[in-house]
């Protein structure tokens, strides 16, 4: 063993034994719905800041202009045209021109909200198929290719769908296309991206491409209106999240990480906070941040519904079918769901807890997994680490 | 035959009445059986009104506080027993409360007369309508008393009644058969109510009086009764299935057997979705006809209102599935659903602007049934912007099954379809019962009301955005705040509908004026004010002509 695997799994294990804690406490206060909460709860994801978008700056101010313009001409109406201020009614009945407007002019609006409306759908319906290849940089290569191996309907097809990043170990550097590169091939199997300089030794070259693109994280409310975004293509899932729900209670397993699956009760009211209780659940969720999520959902009883608020999905798990949906979490932490379509005596109390971790937390919580069922570690054999996950998991409760 | 004969023009010549039992039970009388549909939408709203009222007693504060107290401290039956009061309340108030109020109590009264008829096309089957109503009425509330599920009784699986949740899975219990008979017999009543309706209109209106010139409120009946006569039958097939899947080993709906649970689903909101325009269109046509009344100014657009009305009767038939959008339908679908859903706004909008061009440049007068109606416009509007809000499928992801759809159908309905109720109510109650109300007692119910449901369900909206989701007992202490509100909301409601009974026992008891033919004036252009109030027991023995002369649309 290498002194420097060494270092880096010593590093993995302290970062594990710190997580539990600092994660709890960073997170759950921006997760949860506040009491008296007027909007939204925080998004969790970059998708879910395009639902806020969409709705807060989009759907709220169209509605509520509507809105005040119909109680405006009912109250100008009231104050104008009552009996004392017109005490003589005026007979006229149609006004071709009016009717055309007030046909027309909504026809528009719906237009205008329906083309963000499809994009958002269409985002969140599609599971991300993004691919990238990873090339080290030697200081004289410019050519680096990318199998555009898609079905034809998902095929990169223009500038949009690639993304080229230069990765020297310690920042990333997202390059423009024509300024820093130009890219050949459009319509053929394969895809060649040329960097205008070469990528120097020691970097890595990441060329990412896919018709899963969505808008980064953090992008002002004002360039989104003008579709002035950085965009961001979004990869295909890394694991898939079994859920299936039952009269009381969800069932998770991993089935890319072995054949293990748990059980999620809701926490008892002495065992969590009150600002917890209802949402806290024993057996939490845990997923690796800043990567894509598949969600497949069936249930075994009745049918229940798979809600987190946080990252705007929710899919109702039906016996006998099984369905998908997927998310991205932006940022570590814990978010809270629950249960969205009634299932019978205990409906409000099947609550959903999805906690975000970094990558090797993950790896070392489903190796925590795989030996509470008799299976062998799957990303790391030192016995010590396992000993210091177990200690993070009681330390974390 | 003579005899027969003369002996029958002697009765209409004194206006003579049957005995009791044969004019309130054997009833043919169209405006009879009207008043005895408007009883029982009364007797099914006070046990609908009642029934939220306890859930919003529950949800008062966090935890399960209230309904325990019924249940001697078991919480697995509170649990239940709330979720029979969702599923009853939402029952009692969509089938035996709008819609027997709407069509049944309003279509019955005024159908025939609006249109100068002497009574409905069919009156025995307007009778075994009725009573195959009340019979419905009376199953519902045995089922209530019958286990469901484990000893615990009633249905409580939502009004939507998903199976597995609805078969033998979720509520094996007795409770659930009996609300799919109760549901049949509500069908069968409404699928004749419907045919004897579109029997009228196509074939009683008065001499001249051409469907263009019929007034809207007829419009929206006859609107309303395609859309029973096409949806309900489909419902019926729905709960048939059910009703097998549960008791004679079918499994159309079980995917142990190879069903599916989502079929169900589309063939109920098939029935559902235009079950929702059933409740409101009529509301439509009552509005319009008040707002022409007391603008003193014909109806705007006249062509425009009626089509409008048979366009969003005819997509909403084809929009259902928007109530499915986390069912897991392809995204390709959930496209479709959106587009069509959003098309409604159109029409709809067409509605909300006409009745505003309607008072421009009347002369208002702002008697209760008018602040009905234009609470009704306002309210309306507000519950129609969120529905465009929901019909995004991209949004709905996040908002379906939260109190912000609660918020948004309780808006067009509580505050939409009851408010036309009220309306409806007002404007006729002095041709219906021959009394008139106490205006200002009127005008307070109608303002404590409004006070009270905009405070019930405004703050859902915050509940919804907050990710509360409906049809649930107990819920964390951050939705604490909004609940709180919409509870002390029902109080004032409740205050409100106590000022209403206040004005109708004074109404009848104790002001006891005689209301005048038309008490509204030059406005109010339909048949039923040319007729004395309460009208004869048979009107129009010589029909009223429009086909010389004075051929006025209203």
């Amino acid at each position: 063993m290498t002194r420097d695997a060494t270092m880096k799994r010593l590093l993995k294990a302290a970062f594990v034994a710190m997580t539990g804690m600092s994660v709890w406490a960073a997170s759950v206060a921006y997760a949860l719905p506040e009491q008296g909460g007027l909007g939204m709860v925080p998004a969790g994801s970059a998708l879910a800041e395009e639902v806020h978008f969409f709705h807060n700056a989009v759907l709220l101010p169209i509605i509520t202009v509507i809105s005040l313009l119909v109680l405006a001409l009912l109250l100008w109406v009231v104050f104008r045209y009552n009996a004392k201020a017109n005490p003589n009614a005026r007979k006229f009945s149609h006004n071709t021109l009016i009717e055309v407007l007030w046909t027309g002019i909504p026809i528009i609006i719906l237009l205008v909200v329906a083309l963000p409306s499809f994009e958002i759908l269409f985002k969140e319906g599609i599971t991300p198929d993004g691919k990238q290849v990873v090339s080290r940089g030697d200081g004289q290569t410019v050519d680096f290719v990318f199998p555009n191996d898609f079905p034809e309907s998902r095929m990169a097809s223009r500038a949009g769908h690639l993304q080229v990043i230069l990765d020297d170990g310690a920042s990333r550097t997202v390059l423009k296309n024509k300024r820093d590169y130009s890219v050949d091939g459009w319509g053929e199997r394969d895809l060649v991206v040329s960097l205008n300089d070469p990528a120097p030794v020691g970097t890595s070259v990441i060329v990412r491409g896919g018709r899963s693109t969505q808008n980064v994280s953090g992008c002002p409310t004002i360039k989104r209106y003008f579709d002035g975004c950085e965009k961001e293509v979004v990869l295909e899932p890394t694991m898939t999240l079994k859920v299936n729900g039952y009269q009381w209670n969800w069932q998770y397993a991993y089935p890319d990480f072995g054949d293990f699956d748990f059980f999620s009760n809701m926490m008892p009211e002495d065992q969590t906070t009150p600002e917890l209780y209802r949402f806290e659940v024993d057996n939490r969720v845990v997923v690796p941040v800043g990567e894509t999520i598949r969600v497949t959902v069936t249930a075994n009883d009745v049918i229940h519904s798979w809600a987190l608020p946080n990252f705007a999905i929710k899919i109702d798990a039906v016996p006998g079918r099984i369905n998908e949906t997927w998310f991205r979490a932006e940022r570590e932490g814990i978010y809270y769901g629950q249960c969205s379509e009634i299932c019978g005596v205990r409906h409000s109390y099947m609550p959903i807890a999805v906690e975000v971790v970094s990558r090797p937390a993950f790896e070392a919580w489903v190796d925590s997994q795989r030996a509470l069922a008799g299976l062998e570690p799957m990303f790391d054999t030192d016995e010590v680490k396992l000993a210091q996950t177990a200690n993070a998991d009681a330390a974390a409760e | 035959m003579a005899d027969a004969h003369a002996a029958q023009g002697a009765h209409e010549e004194h206006d003579h009445k049957p005995p009791f039992l044969v004019r309130w039970f054997f009833s043919t009388n169209h405006k009879d059986i009207g008043t005895l549909y408007l009883l029982f939408a009364i007797v099914s709203g006070i046990i609908g009104g009642a029934m939220s009222g306890m859930m919003r007693l529950e949800l008062a504060e966090p935890g399960v506080t209230f309904l325990t107290q019924w249940t001697g401290g078991d919480l697995t039956a509170a649990a239940n027993f709330y979720n029979v009061l969702i599923t009853y309340h939402g029952l009692f108030m969509i089938f035996f409360m709008v819609m027997p109020a709407m069509i049944g109590g309003f279509g019955n009264w005024f159908v025939p007369i609006m249109i100068g008829s002497p009574d409905m096309a069919f009156p025995r089957m307007n009778n075994i309508s009725f009573w195959l109503y009340v019979a419905s009425g009376i199953v519902i509330t045995l089922s209530l008393f019958v286990p469901g599920y484990g000893s615990n009784t009633g249905f409580g699986g939502g009004w939507v009644m998903y199976p597995p949740l609805s078969t033998n899975t979720g509520n094996p219990g007795p409770a659930m058969d009996l609300v799919i008979l109760s549901l049949h017999l509500a069908g069968a009543s409404s699928i004749l109510g419907a045919i004897n309706f579109i029997t009228t209109i196509f074939n009683m209106r008065a001499p001249g009086m051409t469907l263009h010139k019929m007034p809207l409120f007829a419009w929206s009946v006859l609107v309303t009764a395609f859309l029973l006569v096409l949806s309900l039958p489909v419902l019926a097939g729905a709960i048939t299935m059910l009703l097998t899947d549960r008791n004679f080993g079918t499994s159309f709906f079980d995917a142990a057997g190879g069903g599916d649970p989502i079929l169900y689903q589309h063939l109920f909101w098939f029935f559902g979705h235009p079950e929702v325009y059933i409740l409101i269109l009529p509301g439509f046509g009552i509005v319009s006809h008040i707002v022409s009344t007391f603008s003193k100014k014909p109806i705007f657009g006249y062509l425009g209102m009626a089509y409008a009305m048979v366009a969003i009767g005819f997509v909403g038939f084809i929009v259902w599935a928007h109530h499915m959008f986390t069912v897991g339908l392809s995204v390709n679908m959930k496209a479709y659903f959106v587009a069509a859903t959003m098309v409604i706004a159109v029409p709809t909008g067409i509605k909300i602007f006409s009745w505003i061009a309607t008072m421009w440049g009347g002369s208002i007068s702002f008697k209760t049934p008018m602040l009905w109606a234009v609470g009704f416009i306002f309210l309306f509007t507000v519950g129609g912007v969120t529905g465009v809000v929901l019909a995004n499928a991209g949004i709905d992801h996040y908002m379906h099954d939260t109190y912000y759809v609660v918020a948004h159908f309780h808006y067009v309905l509580s505050l939409g379809a009851v408010f036309a109720i009220f309306a409806g109510w007002y404007y006729w109650f002095g041709k219906m019962f021959g009394y008139e109300y106490r205006e200002w007692l009127g005008t307070l119910h109608f303002w404590v009301m409004f006070v009270g449901v905009n405070l019930i369900f405004f703050p859902q909206h915050f509940l919804g955005l907050q990710g509360m989701p409906r049809r649930y007992i107990d819920y964390p202490e951050a939705f604490a705040y909004w609940n709180h509100v919409s509870t002390i909301g029902y109080f004032v409601m409740i205050a409100g509908l106590g000022v209403f009974v206040v004005a109708m026992i004074d109404a009848f008891f104790i002001y006891r004026k005689k209301a005048a033919a038309n008490p509204w004036g030059e406005g109010a252009t339909t048949l039923e004010w040319t007729l004395p109030s309460p009208p004869p027991y048979h009107q129009f023995n010589e029909l009223p002509r429009f086909d010389k002369g004075d051929a006025k649309a209203f």
